[in-house]
């Protein structure tokens, strides 16, 4: 470990060189896009910085952009942790990444559309009959529908890492509902009222123009013979974590934020309970998962949902975003066969790369994977919020032996990747009045509509708090910073 | 506008009016009796009462003793007690949060901003010392919640529900405090007979609803039994007497109810009712079965609150975080589903 000449604010600050640091170089010299930051972060004193640090805090608490915890007697709020060092990508590497994350999204869809029709890729051996039939999140029930504008993932998150080889590398494509984005907006705010100085000394893209686009895009996927659609958002409660989220995009976009009990189903078609008697529904974003839309169809218990939900969505009557059934897709096993998925639909080689990953489902796979457990990432393919991942190098013998057992005894549920170098990133850390090195990761999230396409010029920047940590969702004590995608 | 949102907006405006009042009767009924004319007036038990009649609906039995902390702690700041004022405050808190993809973020910053420094008050300085400066925290508060209320939302239909909350919440508290301290001027008066001629009590009453100043302007004289309940039931200018409440809430209701046809059974028709019945109203009408009139009057704005929510909140399922105008239970359950 060596330490690198610094200001106050960085006088902990460590390299190591097994990964990609984003602010130092190797030889300790400060990237190029950093320096201006740096200098401006380097004349405030600690104390100074404390109090700017604090202002911003106290900002996203006043303006309730937090979740809650409950107690045995109380119920806490916590804001979701925020470094308020930026994280900057110059405009040659997103561009890549932009048209990446798109290729992707795309390359899904189309993947989607095959899935529950006619499943060329499986008939043509580009991809094994067994990954659809096995995976918990294919819905039968989708099969032969067809939601407008063809469009099945209106909004996609893909996670992101730099390697130690300094390039983008994809971890994770979320199609289900990923959420964040109200996050990239809160973020921004707080850097810009906290640093209105360092800000406005780069060109950054903004990112409030997210909500106008996401209407946009469930205006492009309407039902047919609909003019001006009723577009609503629907979320489980104000007690669910992402509700700061779900009211964000409904206040940004002007539609109203719907609850399951506010939507019922007449004569064909969805409405809501207004003032004034029901009102019909036409797109409908949804915040709840697919086995809880509908209880007629899917989870008989579920209170979060819409009774006859689904006939209509099937009669093509209301739009779904996005659509049931688009876990399938996002499933880590079908992650490990993007480039011949991108390949296949698109005819295009995949601009991002593809983290190496081993299938427990293949015999010799499986054998390298439970020989190799130390040097491995292992995940369950349909679980998301970074949950059941062992880290193969923080593992104890005994804990190795125990996820040997959980693997064999369902090998089609994981898959294996190598432990992957995230780069890392100055993140100040309260306790010791400093900025230190803290992995990171980027999630972007893309729009996909009836010929329209948008992929927010920004991101959310998920960072691990702990030091060594690897896992950076906030489920996981996670934090997050604000991305600054520059126009030049 | 969703039903179960409007209820949620309706109940915002009736808590932080609701608020504002227990604040004020708690503060200026506590700090006018330290030096008080007359010895029941000055007695803790007796402002102890007061105060437990107003905010708990409570009557007190005449063998309990009460412990001044404990009566501060509980109206003020127990959680456990659902007519705290802190309890208040959460409830508007929660429906504001219900209903905040609807409301201004200016708004919302505000009520979640007092509600955390409601919450965080510390209890021991509040029983000690504190009295003062957390009613006035509420008060201010509650103004300050209402000028947003005012100045960053669209005067439409959600404007029109929150402030319909407002106005019949200070009605039905109005009432409430009348109610309260005529009973306390029939103690007085079953103690020191026509010698105490009451306007201690009469000048706390208007102080309790804010509006001795203007009581002053309007009659320039000390207030008395006939002046003070006049000013505060009639007077249509005072912003806070009840006639003028009434007239607010049939203003918002013509805003909700738009040009729609207003049938007999609908909160519409009633509240255009009363208010024509206080069109013509005077106080020798009524003076001589105020308590009477209080009563019904407070049982026909229950009456509006039921037809609000028949007519315009009902949604079979609905929770709101709301509870009954004058029974105060426990709160409802929440919903606390939530999925992975």
């Amino acid at each position: 470990m060596k330490k690198p000449t610094t200001l106050p604010l960085f006088s902990t600050y460590e390299l190591d060189s097994r990964f990609y640091d984003e602010l130092f170089k190797k030889n300790k010299e400060l990237r190029e896009v950093y320096k201006t930051l740096y200098n401006l972060f380097g004349s405030y004193s600690v104390t100074e910085f404390n109090r700017l640090n604090k202002q911003a805090k106290d900002s996203f608490f006043n303006l309730g952009i937090t979740f809650q915890v409950y107690g045995e007697k109380e119920v806490k709020e916590q804001i979701f942790p925020f470094d308020l060092f930026p994280r900057i990508i110059n405009n040659k590497e997103w561009t890549t990444i932009e048209k990446g994350v798109l290729q992707r999204s795309k390359a899904l869809n189309h993947f989607l559309w095959d899935v529950y029709h006619d499943q060329k890729i499986i008939k043509q051996g580009i991809v094994p009959k067994e990954l659809i039939t096995s995976s918990v999140n294919f819905l039968p029930e989708m099969v032969g529908l067809n939601p407008p504008g063809k469009i099945y993932n209106h909004i996609s998150g893909t996670d992101l890492i730099k390697h130690s080889d300094g390039k983008y590398y994809v971890l994770e494509d979320n199609i289900r509902c990923p959420s964040g984005v109200s996050y990239v907006v809160g973020n921004r705010n707080a850097v810009k009222h906290a640093l209105f100085g360092v800000f406005n000394q780069y060109n950054a893209h903004t990112v409030v123009d997210y909500g106008a686009r996401l209407l946009e895009t469930m205006e492009s996927v309407k039902p047919k013979g609909v003019d001006a659609p009723v577009c609503v958002i629907i979320t489980p409660g104000v007690y669910n974590s992402a509700y700061y989220e779900h009211s964000f995009l409904a206040k940004q976009m002007g539609v109203i934020l719907v609850e399951g009990r506010d939507l019922f189903v007449e004569n064909g078609f969805v409405y809501m309970r207004t003032i004034y008697g029901p009102e019909k529904v036409d797109v409908i974003y949804r915040r709840v998962d697919d086995l809880f839309i509908d209880p007629l169809v899917f989870k008989k218990d579920s209170l979060l949902g819409v009774p006859g939900l689904f006939s209509v969505y099937q009669k093509g009557n209301v739009t779904l975003v996005n659509a049931p059934g688009t876990g399938v897709a996002d499933d880590k096993a079908v992650y490990t066969y993007m480039p011949q998925i991108i390949k296949y639909y698109l005819d295009e080689e995949p601009i991002l790369n593809n983290v190496h990953t081993y299938h427990c489902s293949r015999k010799d796979e499986l054998k390298y994977v439970l020989e190799n457990i130390d040097k491995l990432v292992v995940k369950p393919v349909d679980e998301s919020g970074g949950y059941g991942i062992s880290i193969g190098s923080k593992l104890t013998k005994e804990e190795i032996k125990k996820v040997q057992k959980t693997i064999i005894a369902e090998p089609r549920k994981y898959i294996a990747q190598p432990i992957m170098s995230l780069s890392t990133h100055p993140t100040y850390i309260d306790e010791n009045e400093s900025f230190e090195s803290r992995h990171v990761d980027l999630r972007t999230f893309t729009l996909l509509g009836k010929d329209t396409d948008f992929v927010l010029k920004g991101g959310l920047t998920r960072v691990a708090l702990k030091k060594g940590n690897l896992v950076v969702n906030s489920s996981q004590g996670g934090g997050s910073k604000d991305t600054w995608v520059l126009k030049k | 506008m969703l039903a179960r949102v409007a209820n949620n907006l309706f109940w915002m405006g009736r808590y932080v009016e609701r608020s504002e009042h227990l604040a004020k009767f708690l503060s200026v009924n506590y700090f006018s009796s330290l030096d008080a004319p007359d010895e029941l007036s000055q007695s803790r038990e007796f402002v102890l009462r007061s105060v437990m009649y107003m905010s708990a609906n409570e009557i007190i039995e005449a063998d309990v003793t009460l412990q001044e902390e404990a009566v501060l702690f509980n109206v003020g700041l127990n959680l456990e007690k659902p007519y705290s004022i802190v309890n208040t405050f959460i409830n508007a808190h929660e429906n504001a949060r219900s209903a905040r993809d609807l409301i201004s973020t200016e708004l919302f910053e505000c009520v979640n901003r007092i509600n955390h420094n409601i919450k965080a008050y510390p209890i021991e300085t509040f029983v000690k010392s504190g009295l003062y400066e957390f009613t006035t925290l509420v008060s201010q508060s509650s103004s300050e919640i209402r000028s947003k209320i005012k100045t960053t939302l669209l005067h439409d239909e959600v404007h029109a529900i929150i402030m319909l909350g407002v106005h019949l919440e200070r009605a039905i508290q109005v009432a409430r405090i009348i109610n309260s301290k005529l009973s306390d001027v029939a103690a007085a008066k079953e103690i020191y007979g026509d010698t105490n001629d009451g306007s201690y009590h009469w000048a706390t009453l208007l102080k309790c609803v804010s509006v001795y100043d203007m009581q002053r302007r309007s009659y320039k004289k000390t207030p008395a039994r006939k002046s003070t309940l006049e000013f505060l039931i009639l007077n249509e200018e005072c912003p806070r007497s009840i006639k003028n409440s009434l007239n607010e809430i049939y203003k918002y209701i013509c805003i909700i109810s738009k040009n729609r046809e207003i049938k007999h059974d609908s909160a519409a028709f009633l509240i255009g009712k009363i208010k024509a019945d206080f069109e013509y109203k005077l106080i020798t009408d009524i003076d001589n079965n105020l308590e009477g009139f209080i009563s019904d009057l407070i049982s026909k704005l229950i009456l509006i609150a039921e037809k609000l929510e028949d007519n315009y909140f009902n949604i079979s399922d609905a929770i709101a975080v709301n509870e009954d105008d004058v029974k105060v239970d426990e709160k409802p359950e929440k919903q606390t589903q939530t999925q992975k």
